[in-house]
């Protein structure tokens, strides 16, 4: 039994790895991190009292902290070969030239010292002359054509011995070019070279730190992923299952009525009334709920949003239990009538098919009373489904809790994973996605314990 | 496929509830593609700052001309329906047709060499992933990378001309070894089943709200991508459908007598197996349909994954957190929606109770 249940788990944590990563390497990918549009923004805010210089300052130095200097992935394919100093170069056209002539031209030594040079160029010359040049100039330093390059140096060269000025570092910028030109392999992206980064990479930090626990802190607060999850797993908790019991309680009451021979205007009555509610969506539902029952412009039976800004200190357990229900009426509400035809359905389905087998038949042919047979007979055989069901109705449940969390603006996770999604908060998605995960192989093993309880055969075959 | 029509026709004729909500699936479709020539006073987007709030009904909306009434900035509500719902059909309709193709194709893979894997010669199967290795190389990551850098596309021409020039000498190169080289000509068999299923599997450990949420992240908020994120997210569900029809059809004695005067793999799933799997996968796409029609409000409600210029249910349902007692924000794009779902479900009821009757 415990072994099958390892092995269970054991299949799910492939599937948990590739994902985790999955989520984590798209996140490093993709441009425009939250940091660098906090911290880089040019218009006014909270960030920026200062110049654009000490700005790039402050966001190389998170890049720093936060590891993002470091290669990417164990392996890396040239032409990506772009090393860990290129994200403190500013500003961001500058970094793309380098990037595409990298790319073009194969060699980053070269492009690297071509840089270099460039800098010892232009920092000296006196404010008139860069006016004088500025076209040839925004050439040099951010076209990746290598002809409009030459071009533009020669136009240079002239201007510069009309003026005047001195030549040296000039002379030195022309050799560092003619050297990128010169060793230039131009189709060298055609090529692909695999390059080995070793340990020290973002993704096995990222990975070992995950391991032992530590889930980084969030872009947006700042604080600790695994506080914040924790501050918002238990209203998630209560209303899945409160919730979950609920419907399952519902569910299997309505289905019991609706089996027994008496009781056919119900069947009559609520199967296309559950029919009708499965085709109504969780948000509108949610918010109808809430615009008629939570509104001081209809019934105010509710308290409007959230969990409730203050709470009494004082409050014994069962008073606060009590204000806790109210903010929860609505949401549980919602998502059990949301679930309940899905769940119903199924719950009845399972009990005809056993109430249609023979021993069911037998029993009535005992003379055992319909609510008996049901009772003794059928539900114990329909408990099966029953519970495959049940770990099946987890997800559903959690994408339903997303929903209503936000609708009813009630601090769990669903609504941290749709706020982290708006601002693009990674740590924080790939720690949701790893709990989410965890829940699910926590579900498989009560799963199976429950099999082994409802049916002995099943416990023999296990162990 | 006749029979299939006979069926539906059938339906038609005896059941008064396929019959209304069919007619007023079509009703709507027909509405859906022809409103952009339809009168409509107002754009959808037409901000009437005059008349914001407006009651549907009441005597300002029938002297503002916005019957429905509006929203809080002025949006006129009927257009913003129709338009709503053209958005819906447009995203959900290629969606789900493609998300069932893909399923459908794979599923029925794995089905079909459930038990025996698929059987590729060794130089076949070098040349695949080869081929693959470079696919990925020179038509995905070349590419991409350019694009992402600004270099416009001549890089881009290169790698794919390098892609196909490298596949023919690949061709080449396993050609000659195959003749040459006896090790080549065994055969090698290709998991194809575990290898789907597994796949499948992976997807849908987490769950597909999640996902979707999770990965739109990452994706500027754009139709077209959300349209790709959501075929990912949706091709498993009839993969496993078509899977599983494919191993109740291997099972059936006709399937079995052709397989056995040797037909062709083509010639069996096309003319045998494919003429039994339609109905299952027909059921899927409709209930997939509605599913998806909710999907593609709750998102644009959440305002996630899609622009905020674009005009949908969701966007209009939203509008309600400015103004609680704008009722009206609700109940009208909710029950339009509501009713669209309900008749693609109990189309989908009454065929799956015909087709499975058969059975």
């Amino acid at each position: 039994m415990l072994l099958y249940l390892f092995r269970r788990i054991l299949l799910v944590i492939p599937a948990f790895w590739a994902l985790a990563t999955l989520v984590f390497l798209l996140s490093r990918l993709l441009p425009g991190s939250f940091a660098e549009e906090r911290v880089l923004q040019s218009d006014a805010g909270f960030y920026n009292k200062s110049d654009a210089a000490s700005r790039e300052a402050a966001y190389t130095a998170y890049l720093k902290k936060s590891g993002q200097t470091l290669p990417l992935f164990y392996i890396s394919i040239s032409p990506d070969n772009i090393p860990d100093t290129l994200s403190q170069i500013f500003p961001e056209a500058r970094r793309q030239q380098l990037q595409q002539l990298a790319f073009k031209h194969g060699s980053w030594e070269d492009v690297a010292a071509y840089d270099e040079a460039l800098e010892r160029f232009i920092n000296p010359l006196t404010p008139s002359i860069k006016s004088k040049v500025s076209s040839q100039l925004q050439v040099i330093r951010f076209s990746h054509e290598k002809t409009e390059i030459a071009g533009a140096l020669t136009t240079i060269q002239k201007k510069i011995a009309e003026l005047g000025a001195p030549q040296n570092y000039y002379n030195e910028l022309t050799l560092a070019f003619n050297t990128l030109s010169k060793n230039s392999e131009p189709y060298s992206f055609l090529l692909p070279e695999l390059r080995w980064n070793g340990l020290e990479n973002q993704y096995h930090q990222w990975l070992s730190a995950i391991i032992k626990g530590d889930a980084g802190s969030s872009y947006r607060t700042s604080r600790p992923v695994s506080e914040m999850l924790w501050e918002a797993i238990a209203n998630t908790f209560w209303l899945l299952f409160g919730s979950m019991l609920l419907t399952m309680a519902l569910g299997l009451l309505l289905s019991i009525q609706m089996s027994r021979g008496k009781m056919a205007w119900l069947r009559r009555l609520s199967l296309p009334a559950l029919f009708v509610l499965d085709s109504i969506p969780m948000f509108v539902l949610a918010l109808l709920l809430l615009v008629l029952l939570a509104n001081p412009n209809f019934l105010q039976l509710f308290p409007v949003y959230g969990m409730g800004y203050y709470q009494a200190p004082d409050l014994s357990y069962l008073q606060r239990t009590a204000q806790w229900l109210q903010f929860m009426a609505l949401p549980i509400t919602c998502l059990v009538l949301v679930n309940l035809p899905y769940i119903t359905n199924q719950i009845y389905s399972a009990l005809q098919a056993a109430l249609h087998a023979n021993y069911a038949q037998t029993a009535r042919a005992k003379g055992l009373k319909e609510v008996a047979v049901i009772r003794r007979h059928a539900l114990p055989n329909a408990l099966l489904p029953i519970i495959t069901l049940t770990s099946d109705f987890l997800p559903a449940l959690v994408d339903g809790s997303i929903i209503i969390e936000t609708v009813f603006a009630i601090p769990g996770t669903g609504r941290l994973l749709v706020e982290s999604v708006l601002a693009r908060d990674y740590p924080v998605l790939v720690a949701i996605v790893v709990l989410v995960l965890a829940v699910r192989m926590l579900a498989y093993a009560l799963a199976e314990g429950g099999y082994a309880w409802a049916d002995p055969r099943i416990k023999q075959e296990l162990s | 496929m006749s029979l299939l029509w006979q069926k539906i026709s059938g339906v038609w004729q005896s059941k008064l509830g396929f019959k209304v909500s069919a007619s007023y699936l079509l009703l709507l479709l027909a509405i859906v593609l022809l409103l952009p020539w339809l009168p409509l006073p107002f754009a959808p987007n037409h901000l009437d700052l005059d008349y914001t709030s407006v009651k549907p009904f009441s005597e300002r909306a029938w002297a503002s001309g916005h019957i429905l009434g509006t929203d809080t900035l002025g949006r006129d509500l009927a257009s913003n329906l129709l338009y709503g719902a053209r958005t819906a059909f447009f995203i959900a309709f290629p969606v789900i047709s493609l998300a069932t193709l893909l399923g459908t194709a794979l599923g029925v893979v794995a089905g079909f060499y459930h038990h025996q894997g698929a059987k590729l010669l060794r130089y076949q199967a070098l040349f695949y992933l080869l081929a693959g290795i470079a696919f990925l190389y020179y038509s995905v990551y070349v590419p991409a990378k350019s694009i992402k850098l600004g270099l416009g596309t001549s890089p881009a021409g290169y790698a794919l001309l390098t892609f196909f020039s490298l596949v023919i000498v690949l061709w080449i190169v396993c050609r000659f070894l195959l003749a040459k080289v006896t090790c080549f000509r065994r055969v090698w068999v290709l998991p194809a089943d575990a290898v789907i299923m597994r796949f499948v599997e992976s997807l849908s450990t987490v769950p597909r709200f999640v996902l979707i949420l999770v990965l739109a992240a990452f994706l500027p908020p754009s139709v077209p991508l959300l349209s790709l994120l959501l075929i990912f997210t949706m091709w498993p569900a009839s993969a496993r459908l078509a899977r599983a029809e494919m191993l109740r059809i291997k099972q059936l004695s006709y399937f079995e007598a052709a397989l056995s005067i040797g037909s062709p793999t083509i010639r069996l799933l096309w003319h045998h197996a494919f003429p039994n799997l339609i109905g299952p996968v027909l059921i899927a796409y409709i209930f997939g349909l509605g599913g998806l029609l909710t999907l593609e409000s709750t998102l644009s409600f959440l305002n996630i994954g899609v622009p905020g210029t674009l005009v949908s249910w969701g966007r209009t349902i939203s509008s309600i957190r400015t103004n609680t007692a704008a009722w009206w924000l609700v109940v009208l794009p909710g029950s339009l929606l509501s009713i669209t779902v309900l008749a693609l479900y109990t189309c989908g009821h009454y065929l799956s109770k015909i087709l499975t009757a058969k059975a």
